[in-house]
């Protein structure tokens, strides 16, 4: 049942169902026989959180535990947010609708940077401290707060609020955790007594129990581990697929949400080691899931929620092994039972005649590329290991095949970027414009579209770009104008993103602690839900960095030097420093890496895994 | 293929799921049963499902209504209903099937029950009371066209029955125009009733107890 106070402003809320609770499969215990209670909040509206993988993952497996409860907790729209404050409603769990403060451990994935002001937002919207600091010497003063998903590869911005960290994946040593903090809740542990038995569990990193000392120039001398913590922190990896938890369901919600679909991942890490893509390097090694476990789970989840859509999900599906015999086995239950299988993240390259039929089976989906850069000198620099031929020879199938949109993707402000690469981008779309109208038996009174998306790059950490600056606001605004000013033909549309978030996310990619003081400084003045464009405060952040004496160049446009110590050097992802240095240099040369499975390149990933790797299986190197 | 009639409730937090997401929630609940609903034909088959009248949001249902094909005739009527009540969500519960007796047009009102209650223990009752002994309520409701219409409920309301009344609960039935024609959302009623108050200091609850024929029978 609902709490009368939120239930009597239920009705004064924009699409109320976000808040009650109650879809197919979410999961209600008795808490009175609970050991641990968990709140496993997204840091952004319901609709995006609800889409996201690792929230089903992780609910199902603390809820399998019989003594655990984990429920879910999305940041309030604004409006739903208003009204907390002023009937002083504190946030709350969907299932219980009790307060996150009565929880034992509170949870958030950081999907992206421009979250984390959301994390301080509903940290007070559930009246706890957002300082680590603050958070009382017990225990039982405030839920453990706990931080994941791919923001921890740096996880310094949020140091002075974020008790621990979960660095890599978190199926196994997420109840390593829980079952620590039930161990310490019994004998009313301090909360630092808990914390620094934590840090001894592989994968956690405790924040407070480290210290860092800067130089004049801003730059850190020394990161210091305190108490017996670890100097360096292991990301956790996941060795087999086939046998970690995997969910039997999926709550299904009531309101459409992002992705409302059965997803399911087919494999971790990618062979294909593009420089700038920090997923490619974070993910490894790959380690594949068999064909027959994936098609089983599917279908029971299938089965459980009623969905009529099943979604393949991986950094690069078609380069799994056996994508056509995995698509052949979903087809072979899925068709019968009306459900629409598709793949969202298809490489070019691999693209064949048998797929493309195979999916044209189901139901017809649009044809989206990245090619990420104009021209081929500036991909063979990013490794993005396609030709123009390649894409045009794909473009060339599919129109054959009556599709007429295309969309590209390309990044602009890549490293060693000129005007010609630039321009290329516009070569590169015209090209495919004339690619339709050479079709000889295309569709009578049909035009061609070709939308391009062009983003900006944001250096990342554990990549080999992690060194380089990022182009200024100026420069990307430039390189936008000079390409709306070559496009020539109406077939041809741009879309850009906005400059402003992109500089934000790179000063907190690679940012440090420094930047607390400005996360809290902002979302003081009113700052949350950055990553929407009408809610982004420009001016606010911007007035925040000033009044904490912090230059945003210093950490969105400056290159490093190989030598210098970086924020997230006590991070180990498995990718070795050596690599990611041989790969930028390479990069500068605009030499190509091969592609995993055709030659080893030695990232080191692989000693976090047993020394296994699944794209060494064939063509061993070693 | 054979058509059948199913009631069901839509009560609880069910009651925030607005008609949209209602559809697409009980085809969902179809997929997880055995019951072989119809699918159109052509590229994109989906389910043929009708409702009686849709709900405003935050109105609960007693006896809602959902029309359905099935392909294989021979399949049991009471296993439509227990096999959905196996997979169904809080708040909504399938209660009966038949075959459907009247097209879903012929739907002309509905008998509602209200119950407004004050926190702040101040009288309700008698302003509420008052406003009805004017016999002039008046709503502004917005037509398909987009003009804003204003309506006198009560011209239009039937049946007021007071069933509890002390001086911070009120408790009341009626009867509205409901249907394809012409319908007045009980919550701009209620809205209108309220006007004097602040909304955050009353809590309130409609319920529809059932859909009407012309003849004040229950639809069926």
């Amino acid at each position: 049942m609902l709490h009368k106070k939120i239930e009597s402003v239920l009705p004064l809320v924009q699409k109320s169902a976000r808040y009650t609770g109650g879809e197919l499969n979410s999961v209600v215990k008795d808490k009175s026989k609970i050991d641990i209670r968990f709140a496993f909040c997204f840091p952004d509206t319901y609709e995006i959180g609800m889409s996201h993988l690792g929230l089903k993952i992780l609910y199902g497996l603390i809820n399998s535990r019989e003594n655990f409860w984990c429920e879910r907790v999305f940041a309030p729209d604004t409006d739903m947010e208003e009204i907390m404050r002023k009937n002083n409603i504190p946030l709350f769990g969907l299932e219980s609708h009790d307060s996150l403060k009565d929880f034992d451990a509170v949870g958030f994935t950081l999907q992206y940077e421009l979250s984390f002001s959301n994390v301080l937002n509903m940290l007070d919207l559930a009246d706890i401290p957002v300082r680590t600091k603050n958070r009382g010497e017990y225990l039982k003063d405030n839920p453990v707060i706990v931080a994941g998903g791919p923001c921890v590869v740096n996880p310094e911005p949020l140091a002075d609020f974020i008790d621990c960290f979960q660095i890599g994946e978190g199926e196994e040593v997420m109840l390593e955790f829980l079952d620590l903090l039930n161990e310490h809740k019994a004998k009313n542990s301090t909360r630092k007594e808990f914390l620094i038995a934590a840090s001894h569990i592989e994968g956690i990193y405790v924040p407070s129990l480290y210290s860092v000392s800067y130089n004049e120039d801003g730059t850190i001398k020394e990161f210091t581990a305190n108490e017996g913590a670890p100097s360096v922190i292991n990301k956790r990896v996941v060795s087999d697929l086939d046998n970690i938890y995997y969910p039997e369901n999926f709550v299904v919600p009531f309101v459409e949400v992002v992705h409302d679909r059965v997803v399911h991942e087919i494999f971790r890490g990618c062979i294909r080691g593009c420089r700038f893509c920090q997923a490619g390097f974070w993910y490894r090694p790959i380690r594949e899931k068999s064909v027959d476990t994936i098609s089983k789970q599917s279908q029971k989840i299938a089965c459980e929620t009623g969905y009529d859509e099943l979604s393949l999900c991986s950094l690069s599906s078609s380069d799994y092994t056996k994508i056509t015999e995995l698509l052949e086995s979903l087809l072979s239950w899925a068709t019968p039972q009306k459900i629409n299988v598709a793949l969202p993240s298809l490489r070019i390259d691999n693209f064949s005649d048998e797929l493309r039929e195979k999916l044209a089976l189901v139901r017809r989906s649009g044809l989206t590329f990245a090619a990420e850069a104009g021209t081929q000198r500036l991909r063979d620099v990013i490794n993005k290991n396609i030709t123009e031929e390649e894409i045009l020879g794909t473009c060339r199938k599919a129109f054959e095949g009556g599709w007429t949109a295309v969309k590209l993707y390309f990044m602009i402000g890549l490293p060693t970027e000129t005007e010609e690469d630039v321009k290329g981008i516009n070569e590169l779309c015209q090209k495919v414009v004339e690619e339709f109208y050479s079709n000889p038996n295309k569709p009578k009174g049909k035009t061609v579209s070709v939308s391009a998306g062009v983003s900006s790059f944001v250096p990342k950490p554990c990549t080999p770009f992690q060194w380089e600056p990022q182009a200024t606001r100026e420069e990307i605004t430039a390189k936008q104008q000079l390409l709306k000013d070559t496009v020539t033909s109406k077939k041809i549309s741009f879309r850009f993103h906005t400059t402003d978030q992109i500089f934000l996310e790179a000063i907190f990619a690679r940012g440090d602690r420094k930047l607390c003081d400005v996360i809290e400084t902002a979302w003081k003045n009113g700052c949350s839900f950055d990553s929407w464009d009408d809610k982004f405060k420009y001016d606010v952040w911007m007035d925040a960095f000033k009044k904490c004496n912090i230059d945003t160049e210093f950490y969105a446009n400056r290159r490093r030097s190989y030598d210098e110590i970086l924020p997230w050097d006590h991070i180990n992802s498995g990718v070795n420093k050596s690599f990611l240095i041989e790969e930028n240099e390479k990069a500068k040369k605009a030499q190509t890496s091969q592609n995993c499975r055709e030659k080893c390149n030695g990232c080191g990933s692989n000693k976090l895994n047993g020394g296994k790797c699944d794209a060494l299986c064939k063509n061993m190197v070693h | 293929m054979r058509s059948v009639r199913i009631w069901f409730t839509k009560k609880d937090t069910a009651k925030y799921i607005s008609h949209l997401d209602l559809t697409r929630c009980l085809i969902r609940a179809f997929r997880r049963t055995d019951i072989p609903l119809w699918y159109t034909e052509g590229f994109n088959p989906h389910p043929h499902l009708v409702f009686g009248l849709s709900l405003p949001l935050g109105v609960e249902g007693e006896r809602e209504i959902l029309d359905i094909r099935l392909d294989d005739e021979s399949y049991n009527n009471e296993r439509v209903i227990s096999e959905l009540n196996r997979v169904t969500v809080p708040g909504i519960e399938f209660l009966k099937i038949a075959e459907p007796e009247y097209k879903p047009l012929f739907i002309t009102s509905g008998l509602y029950e209200m119950k407004l209650s004050s926190h702040d223990n101040s009288n309700i009752k008698d302003d509420i009371l008052n406003k009805i002994n004017t016999k002039n309520i008046i709503i502004h409701k917005k037509t398909k066209k987009g003009e804003i219409k204003e309506i006198n409920v009560s011209e239009h309301i039937t049946d007021f029955n007071i069933l509890k009344n002390d001086d911070s609960d009120l408790h009341f039935s009626f009867i509205l125009p409901a249907g394809n024609d012409f319908t007045i959302n009980p919550i701009l009623f209620k809205d209108a009733l309220l006007e004097n108050f602040s909304q955050e200091n009353i809590s309130w609850a409609i319920v529809r107890k059932k859909l009407l024929l012309k003849d004040g029978t229950e639809f069926r």
